[in-house]
């Protein structure tokens, strides 16, 4: 018998994964970016982003303009609707942009017949996993990257500090990457590009829209204190037994309300965003107009939720990556293996 | 010679179907080895477990001395796979998914360039270098597919039924080429439904069959074992009183089980000689004043070999009544 002829050079392990990441993203990403389609993508991102930031900022002019209104404060109100209505903005094409841009990452390989070229390599699951999951994420942060001019602008009206920006694209980022890793999942569970892509929409939907419809409705029914007024009147079969709050848990997957509460840190306190993320967090003592008893702030505590959100974002990301690389691997896989009942064979015990 | 490919007791079961049941293989470097065996033999799943792709539920396989189950990755350095069905990338080039390849396996940038060059004169497609994949024709892409399992110059090509879809001219072709490999010392484990072409080709085979190796070596030594017949064809010019004289006289020669008149013509002759017996029945046969204007083989020793290792058990004479 011939001796193997591999041998394994000191963090070997860690460089195959480098090289073989190296390897998958400039693949995809050389796909992605060829031809027109990536610039023609980028140049509608702008128009886009910069159209519905000159569409707010007349609104807001028009709104805080003349009067007491036309003050220095009038200019930073401008400045934070401006900021809000654009992160906003980035944070909804993040959503959709990011599941969309790994949901064929897989599935596409098993549809093409080309993920068992790959897996004969010796190229590591995690390693595809993660090379294809950096290339679609830095398509979407060249994405974001390109809009920090249009978002800039708010510096020329103030309210909003250069801090504000960073945090905010922390949280786009983690975004990215979290619905990256779900459409990457989803993209490496079902066989189908067609049907993942739809999966990861509902996923969208149901994590963003769905938990806000699901957390105003708990709330709305408990009667509890929130950003809903009390509800009052008669509550029977399942409703009756909602007699707690809703869990602040539940909105840690929305990156709608981790953008609200980077606005917060733009506010006094007392401020829409501010109240919203009280009414979330359950801040009774902000909402009863007494100062904040955890800091000495007056108003509503800040930056305390966007950083659990996401790093519950992130974590389950994590997770989704490992059972990713579980179902890329060919032979690695975990497998529920449910107990059979054992067959007796008729008059004979063996 | 020492061999380079081991499989020792291969077990492997989808839910109630055993696909591969206790199989068996020695293949000796240098070799090309053809494995055969009708649909749902066990072919695609051996070759499967051999390329990592599958564990196997029992036994273990030993690719240049790694474990297909310890040391996965150590098997995939020393192995290429193409598989039967094989897809393509779009919207890339035919250098660029040799370049893809070959970064898989952490080859560095200067070897990168020379392999793609020397690979693509390998499967005579330096002209196509800058042609996108999905242009090029499906005797091209599988041209190609064989070259991307040569990037690192692996010890072994594991290729499944690497002819099929292809043209004559093609197949022609692909033969050439994996002569050429094995003129390199690659040693190439082929999987074909299209017998007479392994045999050509191939310097020893495994006729499998129910997921098990029913005869295992080369194909004059398992004929030699076997002691299996040949089926003759001879034309013979003349109406059909010389053809029914010529099946006559054929039936009483030595070493001929049966002979058969067919609408043609012609006489198909049951043979259970060797090359030296049908070469002297041939001249018997025109010595007795048959005008023979052709005297062939049926069908290649290897389908022979294949159809008679791989039928069926008789059937008791108690359990048909």
């Amino acid at each position: 018998m011939t001796a193997p002829t591999v041998t394994r050079p000191r963090f070997g392990a860690l460089r195959d994964i480098g090289s073989g990441m190296a390897a998958v993203g400039v693949k995809e990403l050389r796909g992605r970016m060829r031809g027109r389609r990536a610039f023609v993508i980028l140049t509608i991102h702008l128009l886009l982003v910069a159209g519905f930031a000159w569409m707010i900022e007349s609104l807001a002019e028009r709104a805080y303009s003349g009067g007491f209104n036309s003050s220095f404060s009038a200019s930073s109100e401008i400045g934070r609707q401006l900021f809000m209505g654009i992160i906003l903005l980035l944070t909804l094409i993040t959503l959709i942009l990011a599941p969309a841009s790994t949901a064929g990452a897989i599935s596409l390989e098993r549809e093409k017949q080309t993920l068992d070229l790959l897996t004969t390599t010796p190229i590591s699951s995690l390693a595809i996993v993660l090379g294809k999951l950096l290339s679609a994420l830095s398509w979407i942060l060249l994405l974001l990257l390109a809009s920090i001019p249009v978002v800039a602008l708010v510096f020329t009206f103030g309210g909003v500090g250069p801090d504000d920006v960073v945090k905010a694209y922390v949280v786009l980022l983690g975004t990215a990457f979290a619905y990256g890793a779900i459409g990457l999942f989803v993209s490496a569970l079902v066989r189908r590009t067609q049907a993942a892509t739809v999966i990861n929409l509902v996923a969208v939907i149901v994590l963003t829209a769905g938990t806000a419809f699901v957390f105003i409705f708990w709330t709305a029914m408990t009667g509890s204190s929130g950003f809903l007024p009390d509800q009052t009147g008669t509550r029977d079969g399942v409703v009756e037994s909602l007699t707690k709050r809703p869990p602040e848990a539940l909105m840690w997957f929305n990156p709608f309300v981790a953008q609200v509460d980077v606005m917060c840190g733009t506010e006094t306190g007392f401020g829409t965003s501010c109240q919203i993320i009280a009414g979330i967090t359950n801040e009774a003592g902000f909402l009863n107009g007494v100062s904040n008893p955890v800091g000495n702030d007056f108003g509503a505590p800040k930056d305390t939720y966007w950083p659990v959100s996401l790093a519950a974002m992130l974590g389950t990301a994590l997770i989704l990556i490992v059972l990713s690389v579980q179902l890329v691997s060919p032979t690695r896989r975990w497998r529920i293996r449910l107990p059979r009942p054992r067959r007796r064979a008729a008059g004979s015990e063996a | 010679m020492t061999s380079i490919v081991r499989a020792t007791g291969l077990v492997k079961r989808y839910d109630k179907t055993l696909a591969v049941a206790g199989l068996d293989l020695d293949i000796a470097a240098g070799e090309i080895f053809g494995l055969v065996g009708p649909n749902g033999a066990g072919k695609t799943t051996t070759l499967r477990i051999l390329a990592t792709l599958l564990v196997p539920d029992r036994g273990d396989a030993e690719i240049a001395g790694a474990s297909v189950r310890r040391n996965p990755n150590d098997v995939r350095r020393v192995l290429g796979f193409m598989p039967d069905s094989f897809g393509v990338y779009d919207d890339m080039k035919v250098w660029e998914y040799l370049d893809f390849f070959a970064r898989c396996y952490g080859i560095p940038a200067e070897r990168r360039r020379r392999t793609i060059g020397d690979l693509l004169e390998l499967v005579d497609l330096g002209a196509k270098r800058d042609v996108y994949v999905q242009g090029l024709s499906r005797g091209m892409q599988q041209r190609l597919c064989l070259a991307h399992t040569l990037v690192h110059d692996p010890q072994v090509l594991l290729l499944d039924e690497p002819a099929s879809g292809l043209d004559p001219r093609a197949r022609v072709e692909l033969r050439e080429l994996l002569r050429e490999l094995r003129s390199l010392g690659k040693t190439i484990l082929v999987s074909s439904h299209i017998l007479p072409e392994l045999e050509e080709l191939c310097t020893s085979v495994a006729i499998i069959d129910r997921g098990q190796v029913l005869a295992h070596g080369k194909v004059a030594e398992i004929e030699k074992r076997l002691r299996v017949g040949a089926i003759l064809r001879a034309r013979v010019l003349g109406g059909s009183e010389e053809h029914e004289a010529a099946r006559a006289w054929f039936a009483t020669q030595q070493d001929v089980v049966t002979a058969d008149l067919l609408d043609d013509g012609t006489v198909e002759i049951g043979f259970h000689g060797d090359d030296d017996g049908s070469a002297r029945l041939l001249a018997d046969a025109v010595g007795a004043g048959l005008r023979v204007a052709s005297f062939a083989r049926a069908a290649s020793d290897l389908e022979e070999l294949f159809l008679q290792v791989t039928a069926p058990p008789p059937v008791p004479a108690e359990a048909v009544a």
